[in-house]
């Protein structure tokens, strides 16, 4: 997993962004599952251009600040990654640069657990929720809040031309304490 | 003409020549409107795989054979009530309409199809007993899961039922004995050299003495006495006119309308072997007779073309039908070579004997496979003679019996001998696809795959195959969009729609997964691994019940899989029913020691039960034959948690961590680690 966030999980700045997405064969992107809202968008360029899997495509914000994309799971789900694909050099004054994220049950009581602060990203950025402890590798979250506060140039509105989330993989065999590694288990583990 | 046309167009039917064939019958039948016509112009249409032509130009005929080729065309089209509708009033005349035995297997077809299996494999018996050698009755007994043992029908008991057939009893065939044969053969004989061009060339008098003669007695007789009229009018010869072709129209009709009557009443002339005999050497002598007469006249040689055409048109008629027995015995005569071979009883009764032999063996085989008794299956299949094991299909089916005992690398190499032998041949090679999905043999999935579509894009095996290889690349929507495929090339073939579930289920759709399971349940209920699906889909829903429910149904179908008792295994202990899991879990064992998991679950259970030393002891043994399983070690570990035994447990917590457990192991393992590091704290500071 490519990243270049720094470690600590209050302020960190992330410059540049890759071109390429690449992500664990461990993870995979549960957005799927979740109904994705936005407070705010110009039309035609609503939330579905975050979900297109289209690079051209992007959301644009159209309100005041902060503007949020609320990934909301109908039950609680363990995340560990948050992609966004932001350009500077198209977006320019829309980029977002300060960016919050928050989990909780609902509206109610979200908390925030991460801020970052982007400096002219120019592709993929990957926000990791993990802690430093082993147990808080994961979020085990009803709802995921990602709030735009601020962007490049102080710019109002603000464009992501997309957002993916991770989650780990469950284990494919129900009911197992631990997941197999070895060929011989994993052989006799289902039917096909 | 009637007759040049219709014998044309049954040439050009065995030469495959189709476009030929339906032309001249469609030009046929618009000279001669007939039923029978209009079963040949029905054969051509089928042959040429236009059932919808069939179909409607045969519906509402009433003739035995119609019907039965009307059927046929509805099964194509996938009209199961019509088909059994047309077929099941001329069900009780199985015993005297010569394709009886396949009226039977059709009629267990759609009985399958329409979801009414006893029917279906009562159905399939009694084709069996009308024809012992029609093997794909047998085959889809197996498929039920209602066949008796292969000795049951191909047994000794059943050698004198084929002898019937191919010698023929009094009522249902015409021919009867080794002298018929003679007879027929010996007149072929005398007549090879006469071709069909001839046939125009024929008397034109006589048509309605000829045609009223042929009321109600068999061609045989009425062409002797077409030739006895033929010789006392030799000057009528001379002027072959176009009368002729409506002689041998009327003659031709006659007969075809005749037969089924003539098939089911004894023949006047030829009621007894002795009868016939008698009124064959009447026969000969009779043509010798006439030949001789006229020998003097120029026309003898026209003579005996006449009689070729009576006994041509005879064949003609009679292969018009598509009766096994009759139709055989008819071309055995023409090929010289059997003609010997044929006449001798004995001979017949020896080679009925040697292929039951061998059907037996393959029926045994075939029916221990279906039951998944695939050990036994094994020993029978070596039975075989190495020209009859080095097959596809039989090598096939022991790759079959690998797959399904878990042996997935002989099963690779009997499968990969197999689509050696016969690329061409994409029977089974979705198993094959699977077995190598399993080795994650990518390359070889890969290579297969693409051969099969060079071979036969249309059949949903190389689809299955295809999607197989995606699967193995993890790209699921693919493989699935395969899968989906071959559902739609053929919606019967319950695999496809099992490997679909299996994605959707990857993919976590539960929803979609389960409907696929249904599908696929609902074309054939003996497929386990639909029930095993579903039994997976509730035990990830936690609905326990409805698991054990599913998991009991794979099991009751294929009792000898030590994977489906391990998850019946895991759903009782899930039950909490730690006991009834344990029984499970050693029965797993018992049935294939090589499997890892039940051991693995019965560690488990004894942890449980509290008996924490022999789940080690257990674990431990599974530590030699698997060092590099990383949940072993981490079971061991949260046992030695529990045992108070801190050290071993973070040692083997630190071995299970280094052999690159998932993410969310990681995490668990770690967060035990640390709650491991508490207790020997508070040791410290006491």
């Amino acid at each position: 997993m490519a990243t270049e966030s720094s470690e600590s999980e209050e302020e960190g700045k992330i410059t540049g962004g890759n071109q390429h997405l690449v992500v664990e064969d461990d993870l995979r992107e549960m957005g799927k599952k979740a109904a994705w809202t936005v407070s705010s968008c110009k039309t035609g360029n609503g939330v579905s251009s975050l979900r297109d899997d289209n690079l051209e495509t992007y959301w644009q914000s159209d309100g005041a600040q902060p503007h949020l994309v609320n990934i909301q799971f109908q039950k609680k789900v363990k995340l560990q990654l948050v992609v966004l694909y932001v350009d500077f050099k198209l977006d320019e004054s829309y980029t977002p640069s300060k960016i919050s994220i928050r989990a909780g049950d609902g509206f109610h009581n979200l908390k925030e657990i991460k801020t970052v602060e982007l400096v002219k990203p120019t592709g993929w950025v990957y926000l990791s929720l993990s802690g430093n402890d082993p147990r808080e590798t994961f979020v085990n979250t009803f709802m995921l809040q990602i709030a735009v506060l601020s962007n490049h140039l102080n710019g109002r509105d603000t464009h992501v031309r997309q957002i993916k989330v991770y989650g780990p993989r469950p284990n494919p065999i129900p009911h197992q304490p631990f997941q197999f590694t070895s060929r011989e288990f994993i052989t006799y583990s289902t039917v096909r | 003409m009637e007759a040049l046309l219709s014998n044309y167009v049954e040439k050009s039917l065995n030469q495959y020549m189709l476009r030929n064939a339906v032309f001249l019958c469609e030009r046929l039948l618009a000279e001669f409107p007939s039923e029978v016509n209009l079963q040949l112009l029905a054969r051509c249409y089928l042959a040429k795989n236009q059932p919808h032509s069939a179909y409607y130009i045969l519906k509402g005929m009433e003739m035995a054979q119609s019907r039965y080729l009307f059927a046929i065309a509805c099964l194509e089209m996938d009209l199961f009530s019509e088909a059994e509708a047309v077929l099941l009033p001329i069900e009780h005349l199985c015993s005297e309409v010569p394709n009886g035995a396949a009226v039977q297997y059709l009629l267990g077809i759609i009985y399958r199809d329409t979801a009414r299996m006893k029917r279906s494999a009562e159905h399939f018996r009694k084709a069996l007993s009308i024809d012992p050698l029609f093997w794909a009755a047998y085959e889809e007994l197996c498929m039920l899961g209602e066949a008796e043992e292969a000795a049951v029908y191909f047994g000794d008991a059943a050698i004198p039922c084929v002898q019937e057939h191919y010698l023929g009893n009094t009522s249902s065939c015409l021919l009867i004995g080794g002298t018929n044969h003679s007879f027929g053969s010996s007149q072929r004989f005398v007549f090879e050299d006469l071709s069909l061009s001839h046939l125009q060339q024929k008397e034109q008098k006589k048509p309605r003495d000829i045609s009223q003669n042929n009321h109600g007695g068999p061609i045989l007789t009425g062409a002797v006495e077409q030739i006895t009229n033929s010789c006392g009018n030799t000057s009528s010869l001379s002027t072959p006119s176009p009368v002729p072709t409506q002689i041998r129209g009327s003659l031709f009709f006659d007969s075809g309308l005749r037969r089924s009557a003539r098939l089911a009443t004894p023949m006047r002339s030829l009621n007894t072997s002795k009868g016939s005999e008698n009124k064959e050497r009447s026969f000969h002598a009779s043509t010798k007779l006439n030949s001789e007469t006229c020998s003097s006249t120029a026309h003898q040689g026209k003579l005996l073309e006449t009689y070729e055409v009576a006994v041509s048109e005879f064949e003609a008629t009679s292969s018009l039908s598509s009766t096994a027995d009759v139709k055989s015995i008819q071309h055995e005569i023409v090929n010289t070579k059997l003609r010997n071979f044929i006449a001798d009883a004995a001979t017949i009764k020896s080679g009925i004997s040697d292929t039951f032999k061998l059907l037996r063996i393959l029926g045994e085989g075939y029916r221990h496979l279906c039951m998944f008794r695939c050990k036994e299956a094994l020993i029978v299949y070596q039975k075989l003679s190495s020209k009859q094991y080095n097959t596809s299909w039989v090598l096939s089916q022991v790759g079959k019996a690998y797959f399904e005992l878990v042996d997935y690398l002989n099963a690779d190499y009997a499968f990969s001998l197999a689509h050696q032998i016969s690329p061409y041949s994409v029977e089974e090679m979705d198993i094959y696809s699977t077995v190598l999905y399993h080795l994650k043999e990518e390359m070889k999935l890969k290579y297969l795959a693409q051969e099969l579509i060079l071979v036969d894009r249309f059949a949903p095996q190389t689809w299955c195959a295809i999607g197989n290889c995606y699967s193995l690349q993890k790209d699921h929507e693919t493989a699935l969009k395969s899968f989906q495929r071959a559902v739609q090339l053929d919606s019967r073939f319950a695999y496809a729609h099992t490997l679909s579930g299996h994605e959707y289920v990857i993919m976590e759709d539960y929803s979609l997964g389960a409907e696929c399971y249904q599908k696929s349940l609902n074309v054939d209920p003996r497929q386990y691994k639909s029930w095993y699906g579903l039994g997976v889909i509730y035990l990830h829903k936690e609905k326990f019940e409805f698991a054990e429910h599913h998991f009991r149904q794979a099991y009751q179908i294929n009792p000898f899989s030590s994977v489906i008792m391990f998850y019946l295994g895991t759903t009782l202990e899930a039950l909490k029913r730690s006991g009834e899991a344990l029984e499970m879990v050693e029965k797993a064992i018992v049935m294939d020691n090589k499997n890892p998991l039940p051991k693995y679950s019965k560690a488990k259970l004894l942890v449980t039960l509290g008996k924490l030393n022999e789940a080690l002891e257990i674990l431990e043994e599974l530590k030699e034959c698997t060092p590099r399983e990383s949940s072993i070690y981490s079971l061991m570990g949260e046992i030695y948690k529990q045992h108070k035994k801190y050290d071993k447990a973070m040692l083997h917590f630190g071995l299970a961590l280094d052999l690159k457990p998932s993410l969310v192991d990681v995490a668990k393992i770690k967060a035990a680690i640390g709650k491991l590091v508490i207790p020997d704290e508070i040791e410290d500071n006491l």
